[in-house]
């Protein structure tokens, strides 16, 4: 076991020092985790609105009007305006111009153009300003409907101040049964691009690092391992560990740092680092068996990015998993990020015991075990193979 | 003019032999792109559905019948199921109606005596765009009859006549506003998700496909074939020349591939051939560009690929290839001026019907980064390959 362990040092330092991994080991899965996080997590709203036109008592009443029905308001020029909505940017682009302002500010009626943008998406931002629009002027319409009942406008105006403290405003309660809502309630705004991410990068790391195996087999440095008093077994155990040692370092570094820098919440950090532990004995054995039936660098490299991009994109890595299809959701689990999507979930949002995540636990050992056993076979295999 | 074209030659068919080529320049991006679609096909499909909508309403409650008969007016398919309450909530749950509405007994009494009324929705699975209009119709409803209850309450206050306060609260709740909404429109630049999907996935792997010419100079050098090529009788800088247009030429091809094969997997139509091609000349000088930068700081064609690999995913990612990123200000002006967004820009425009004109400034972006680029390369002090 000793000569194994040292094999596996070996890998893990040459790892490390490799300049090349600092990137795509350190930086690239947090950056992502940060962009994921700042684009799709946290609270939504109900839509973007681009409101063009000099600055107004029309233009700022629409605006507060929209915001208050938690509408993401901006302002542009009526050029800007116009390429944000053509280019998705905004859901909906808001003409106040002056004409509007002055006959809004007049008491006059007025006209505001609205542009909405062609994605379907934009059908909620244009029904928040229809609504904001038309009921802008409530109070005047009370107003107006009070002084045609023969009531002078300053009295009616009193009146109707003393009568909204008497009137309870009738409320919509919006109750989410929804599962997707629910599952995600209470997620943290970076929370689930961290667990996705990292599930893409370990298993990604250790396939495109199987490189290194073929350098080593390229070198004869497998070779002169088994000059040394080592026999195949540990020397095939001491590769598979330090492929192992790869993928838990890869991925311990991710939860560290999610942790620190955006306030990740792994739940239960034994149980996570039980996840990661064994996901990234199936990463190790599928490294293996990726650096033993490969003989080239540059291909092992290009069929790793590409198989770690294709698996996670289809077992919830790029998206989550509850958003697939039943059948796609089935098909996903073809895949060890399916499991490990599973498991970490249950761990982070619902606070799941070792029982609970151990049928995905189970498939991922069995997974394991497989990958192994067929690396190290086709790793014996190769050694005999000349490059 | 025949040395290049000899070395061109050369290079082209070295890259083809290459399997890595294949595999990053149309392999992994197909791939890539169909289990993309295949797991998020149903969340990238933008159609509208039928805003199912169980209801709950008391069958003599006058305002809780004109709120029901208002919906299916919204301009949105919406099938009304009338139900009782516990029937609309299970619907709901089950995922048989988008949305379940229970207006409760004694709404319009209560709305009107100034008392606490409240409508519960319920937001089943897979409610979507649709419940969130409906729900925005419903509190436009809402707010509308809240003023009306409020004037009401301040003519009694008042004194007014049952018979004038009738009129009072049906003037109110139907009065029209001061203020209408045009609708306008903005031309449409927009892909739709299976387009941007496809133009992003190219984009990307253009990035490394344009990266092969790099890699084969500093192979040149690894295996001493480049000291041979100087010594020969022409200019050295054909030898860079070279090697820069087989990259051109392979991102050209393979863009080309992944537009046209990419668009009829998933029936995506990029508009017009010409100003296509235009965008994607633009979009391989301006990543193509990037690998002079690459040649003068890689020493090793493990840096080239690694510096290269920074750049595709650093640029592929916030340009988009993955998912729209959105921004404004400074940072929307920086995401902008990516080759990778800007492409899609373009694509977005063509798609819409735009032709040559159209996509002067998404063209102009591209040229510009890649004069940019060739600056810096020239200003960078030559460590690489042909130092």
């Amino acid at each position: 076991m000793r000569a194994a362990l040292a094999i596996a040092g070996v890998e893990l330092r040459r790892f490390v020092k490799d300049k090349g991994n600092v990137f795509f080991t350190f930086i690239f899965p947090l950056l992502l985790v940060f962009v994921l996080g700042s684009q799709f997590g946290g609270s939504g709203n109900a839509g973007r609105v681009t409101l063009t036109g000099p600055s107004s008592d029309l233009r700022t009443a629409v605006a507060e009007q929209l915001e208050s029905q938690e509408v993401s308001v901006s302002f542009a020029d009526h050029d800007a305006m116009l390429e944000q909505v053509a280019r998705g940017r905004t859901d909906v682009g808001l003409v106040v111009d002056q004409e509007a302002a002055t006959s809004y500010d007049d008491g006059g009626t007025a006209q505001v153009e609205m542009i909405p943008g062609s994605a379907t998406t934009s059908m909620a931002a244009q029904e928040q300003v229809r609504v904001a629009v038309t009921n802008l002027d409530l109070h005047q319409v009370q107003l107006t409907a009070l002084e045609d009942a023969g009531i002078p406008g300053s009295e009616a105006a009193q009146a109707l101040d003393d009568a909204a403290g008497q009137v309870a405003e009738p409320t919509l309660e919006v109750v989410n049964v929804d599962s997707l809502s629910q599952e995600f309630q209470g997620l943290g705004q970076f929370d689930l691009g961290a667990s996705s991410q990292l599930l893409l990068f370990t298993f990604l790391t250790s396939l495109a690092g199987s490189s290194t195996l073929i350098n080593a087999r390229r070198q004869g440095v497998m070779a002169r391992s088994l000059a040394a008093p080592v026999s195949t077994t540990q020397a095939v155990l001491g590769q598979a560990l330090g492929r192992w040692v790869i993928a838990f370092f890869q991925g311990g570094y991710i939860m560290l740092a999610t942790w620190l820098l955006f306030s990740v919440d792994w739940g239960n950090i034994g149980l996570s680092l039980l996840i990661l532990a064994v996901f990234a004995l199936v990463a190790a054995g599928a490294a293996m068996v990726l650096g033993s039936i490969l003989d080239n660098e540059g291909a092992a490299v290009g069929a790793g990015v590409g198989l770690g991009l294709v698996l996670a994109a289809i077992g919830g890595g790029m998206a989550p998993l509850e958003i697939f299809s039943d059948t796609m959701r089935r098909v996903a689990h073809i895949t060890p990020h399916a499991w490990g999507y599973d498991a970490f979930a249950e761990v982070q949002r619902r606070g799941g015991t070792l029982v609970d995540i151990l049928p995905q636990l189970g498939v991922l050992a069995a997974m394991a075990a497989a990958a192994l056993l067929l690396g190290a076979w086709l790793l014996r295999r190769s050694m005999a193979r000349s490059l | 003019m025949r040395n290049l074209f000899t070395l061109l030659r050369t290079d082209l068919v070295q890259r083809l032999r290459d399997k890595s080529v294949i595999i990053f320049a149309v392999i992994v991006p197909l791939a890539l792109m169909g289990a993309m679609n295949l797991v998020m096909g149903d969340a990238m499909d933008g159609d509208l559905e039928t805003a199912t909508v169980a209801v709950s309403a008391p069958a003599d409650d006058q305002l809780a019948q004109t709120l029901v008969g208002v919906l299916p007016e919204i301009g949105l398919d919406v099938e009304i199921t009338e139900t009782d309450a516990d029937d609309a909530r299970a619907r709901a749950e089950a995922g048989d109606a988008k949305l379940g509405l229970v207006i409760p007994e004694g709404f319009s009494s209560a709305l009107m005596a100034g008392q606490p009324a409240e409508i519960t929705a319920i937001r089943g699975d897979g409610a979507g765009i649709e419940s969130t209009v409906v729900l925005s119709v419903i509190q436009g409803f809402l707010d509308r009859a809240a003023a009306s209850a409020v004037a009401t309450t301040a003519g009694a206050n008042l004194g007014l006549a049952p018979a004038q306060l009738g009129g009072l609260a049906q003037q109110v709740a139907t009065g029209e506003s001061a203020l209408t909404l045009a609708t306008g429109e903005a031309s449409n630049e927009q892909l739709d998700p299976k387009g941007a999907l496809v133009a992003g996935q190219a984009g990307l792997f253009l990035m490394f496909t344009v990266s092969f010419g790099v890699l084969g100079l500093l192979a040149e050098r690894e295996f001493g074939t480049l000291a041979r090529l100087r010594s020969m009788p022409m200019n050295p800088q054909l030898v860079v020349v070279s090697k820069v247009l087989s990259s051109f030429v392979l991102g050209v091809v393979a863009t080309a591939i992944l537009l046209t094969v990419g668009g009829r997997l998933f029936d995506v139509d990029f508009g017009s051939p010409l100003p296509i091609g235009v965008l994607i000349v633009s979009a391989v000088i301006a990543t193509t560009s990037l690998t002079f930068i690459v040649i003068k700081l890689a020493k090793t064609s493990e840096q080239a690929s690694i510096i290269q690999t920074i750049l595709a995913m650093v640029l592929g990612i916030a340009g988009g290839a993955f998912f729209p990123m959105s921004g404004g200000g400074v940072l929307g002006t920086i995401l902008d001026l990516n080759p990778v967004a800007a492409m899609i820009r373009g694509l977005g425009i063509t798609s819409g019907g735009g032709g040559l004109a159209d996509i002067l400034t998404p063209v102009l972006i591209m040229l510009g980064f890649a004069a940019v680029a060739m600056l810096i390369a020239r200003v960078v002090p030559d460590r690489g390959a042909m130092a």
